[in-house]
């Protein structure tokens, strides 16, 4: 796609997206309402402290050069403008994972590594000699990935107070998490139940207890990204705060105050799931690698590497996150 | 990921419609036609540009060698007549194709009349009373590529040359034929000067060089894009004379419509009434494209379109989920919470009540949102 020319009148470029022109033939083409982005500009560029004034501060982002419409329809608004309805808003919650609590999984040259069954997550632990790097797939209680929603900014303390003020009174809590998987891969998301706890003692100690996990099919939702499905996972209330006898930090990745957390493991398709002396999966081949020796010596695995997209269900903070379906082949 | 923040269209009040008519204009010069290299070029028969048949019932021009892909379709040319002509019968060469084609025409552009179910004949003028008959006929059958949705009425103009076969748009001494026909359709318009008929809206073709309402020497149907030319057009220039036997003596101008090898085996000379029953109907299409000087018209594209109002009141889409928005969680176009949020448009979606994404439409430069300013983006989609 070209840029547009902007060096007259402001203009529109409109077109049909892939699935307009679908529903203009299926005769169903009927627009109800709009929504507005801003894929294009770094905000990063304004700038608060441009010596000629505020008048100057979006110089720019003014010039900032737009693209012709995509007809894709995920090449559009990935990043929607949002109608908070507050206008005093200094914070927004960010999206954090968390690799601090106990069975947080870790990432392996920031990848996480999702085992399809016990033999590779036998065969991965032996080699890290930790259960932390690997998840394996339908596991309801052992590593999980630990998603965090909150203000990560050290301006705030994060108590209870500032909980309330910036996050829950602004409606900005994160009460569910979107996750947006590749349907081919993952079968299913294993997420924790509304009881579950996560937060810190009087003592300062952690006070977690986010598993069993429970397995949830895909929502109805339209996934944009081709192929993706849907799926929600509930956000706990984080009741991680500031503790002055072991700093808060030692749990939660988020610097002040926390929203909501969640916890999340994933089924594979069971395709995918054969040990080593079963069958290989086509799909290796088709969208990954297979028989490779990735850890170093004689040990042989399969894999596939995919993304799995989690979005605050309120606040539309985003986290991407790196994802290697591995299974043991063998040697 | 999909988008959360919608605000709803009232399909009463934010949605309307609108029809404009686009005109592009089109013009093509001889070279175009006959092949040659310029207005008024003289034809190469046959040449790579011109498509003829095994039927033989018409040719077809395009503006490059045919064979190529690149290559557009122009128009196709044909010849006919009417059972009732004078050129009819059964001695006359491709008869009964002639016939056929001009009953073609008539049918589908003018239909059938009177009791015995009779099809209409062409007539130069505007009336449909059987008198003024066109009853042979060059036909032009311009290409859907050219005409679009249909030819802007008093916009057809087209040259021909009357002159000698040698030199049909210029003199010996080089300057241009007084006799070349210049038509066209300036009484027509989109209020006045046409018929409406079943096969749309027809005007009529005047020689311009002559007096305006003095010589219709054929007729146009603009949304079928056909254009009917006499073959009487050149009758006064008749010229088939004793040096050929068995023709008739020379006309007013003393030229032929066509001399020369024309292909096809046909004798090296023909008045237009020789060649109507004596040639074959490519024979005619070749000498009728070494005729035309230029040939230029008007299309007209009809674009309905629906426009989308989106409102956007002062309380929305102030803030982003761009993930540049946010440093460290703080906004960054914002120091203090007093700060007012700015955000910056740049694309409007359209959604149906699934929230699927079916129009996405680009503003040329990012637009400032702030909660002291509305706005009404207006989203026109054509089709």
């Amino acid at each position: 796609m070209a840029f547009l020319d902007n060096s007259g009148d402001i203009i529109l470029d409109a077109v049909l997206t892939d699935l307009g022109r679908k529903r203009l033939a299926q005769g169903s083409f009927k627009i109800s309402k709009f929504a507005l982005g801003d894929d294009e500009v770094d905000y990063g560029l304004f700038n608060r402290n441009h010596p000629s004034g505020s008048s100057h501060f979006d110089l720019e982002i003014m010039q900032t050069p737009v693209l012709e419409a995509f007809t894709q329809t995920n090449a559009n608004i990935n990043y929607g403008l949002l109608s908070l309805t507050r206008s005093d808003l200094l914070y927004l919650p960010a999206l954090k994972s968390n690799d601090l609590v106990s069975n947080s999984a870790k990432t392996t040259s920031s990848v996480y590594y999702l085992a399809v069954n016990s033999e590779t997550a036998g065969k991965i632990k032996t080699g890290h000699s930790s259960s932390a790097y690997v998840l394996q797939s339908d596991q309801a209680t052992d590593t999980a990935i630990y998603i965090e929603s909150g203000l990560d900014t050290p301006n705030l303390t994060g108590d209870t107070s500032n909980r309330s003020s910036y996050i829950v009174n602004t409606n900005l809590l994160d009460s569910t998490f979107n996750l947006y998987a590749d349907s081919r891969f993952i079968a299913a998301l294993m997420s924790p139940s509304r009881t579950s706890t996560f937060s810190n003692k009087t003592d300062g100690t952690a006070d977690i207890n986010m598993t069993p996990l429970q397995a949830a099919s895909a929502t109805s939702t339209t996934p944009v990204l081709k192929n993706f499905n849907a799926f929600t996972a509930p956000g706990i209330n984080n009741g991680v705060t500031f503790n002055s006898l072991i700093s808060a930090t030692t749990i939660s990745v988020i610097a002040g105050p926390r929203g909501s957390v969640t916890a999340l493991n994933f089924s594979v398709a069971s395709e995918l799931g054969a040990t080593s002396t079963g069958t290989r999966s086509s799909m290796y081949d088709l969208y990954g690698s297979y028989d490779q020796t990735i850890f170093g010596g004689g040990e042989k695995y399969d894999y596939i590497d995919t993304t799995i997209y989690v979005e605050g269900g309120v606040s539309t903070a985003r986290l991407q996150l790196p994802v290697r379906i591995i299974r043991y082949a063998g040697t | 990921m999909p988008v959360i923040n919608f605000e709803p269209l009232d399909t009463t009040s934010d949605v309307t419609t609108t029809r404009t008519l686009l005109h592009e204009a089109i013009p093509l010069t001889g070279a175009i036609i006959s092949g040659g290299a310029g207005d008024g070029a003289l034809a190469t028969y046959n040449n790579e540009n011109i498509k003829n048949y095994t039927h033989g019932m018409f040719q077809s021009v395009y503006d490059y060698p045919y064979l190529s892909s690149s290559a557009n379709h122009i128009f196709d040319i044909t010849v006919g007549y009417d059972e009732s002509s004078a050129f009819s019968g059964s001695a006359s060469t491709q008869n009964s194709k002639k016939i056929n084609m001009y009953n073609q025409f008539a049918q589908l552009l003018l239909g059938y009349t009177g009791s015995d179910n009779k099809v209409r004949l062409f007539e130069s003028d505007l009336t449909l009373d059987q008198t003024g008959s066109m009853t042979s006929c060059f036909f032009l059958s311009l290409s859907r590529l050219l005409v679009k949705d249909q030819i802007k009425k008093g916009s057809y103009s087209m040259q021909i040359g009357t002159g000698s076969w040698g030199s049909p748009f210029i003199t010996a001494s080089g300057h241009p034929q007084t006799d070349m026909l210049k038509l066209q359709d300036l009484s027509a318009s989109s209020t006045q000067g046409t018929v409406a008929t079943v096969g749309g809206d027809y005007g009529l073709l005047y020689d311009t060089t002559a007096s305006l309402t003095s010589r219709a020497l054929g007729v146009i149907f603009y949304q079928a894009g056909v254009v009917i030319l006499t073959s009487s057009i050149f009758d006064d220039m008749a010229a088939e004379n004793a040096n050929h036997p068995g023709i008739s003596p020379a006309g007013t101008h003393g030229h032929y419509f066509f001399s020369g090898s024309p292909g096809d085996g046909e004798p090296h000379v023909r008045s237009v009434s020789g060649a109507f029953s004596g040639s074959v109907i490519s024979a005619s299409c070749d000498a009728l494209r070494h005729r035309i000087y230029n040939l230029s018209f008007n299309n007209t594209t009809e674009i309905n379109s629906t426009i989308y109002f989106c409102r956007v009141p002062h309380n929305k889409y102030n803030y982003s989920s761009n993930p540049t928005y946010t440093s460290g969680s703080q906004i960054r176009v914002k120091s203090v919470s007093t700060d007012e949020p700015v955000s910056y448009i740049t694309t409007i979606g359209l959604y149906n009540a699934s929230n699927e994404l079916l129009a996405t439409a680009k503003l040329s430069e990012p637009l400032k949102k702030t909660p002291t300013n509305e706005m009404t983006l207006r989203v026109r989609l054509d089709y």
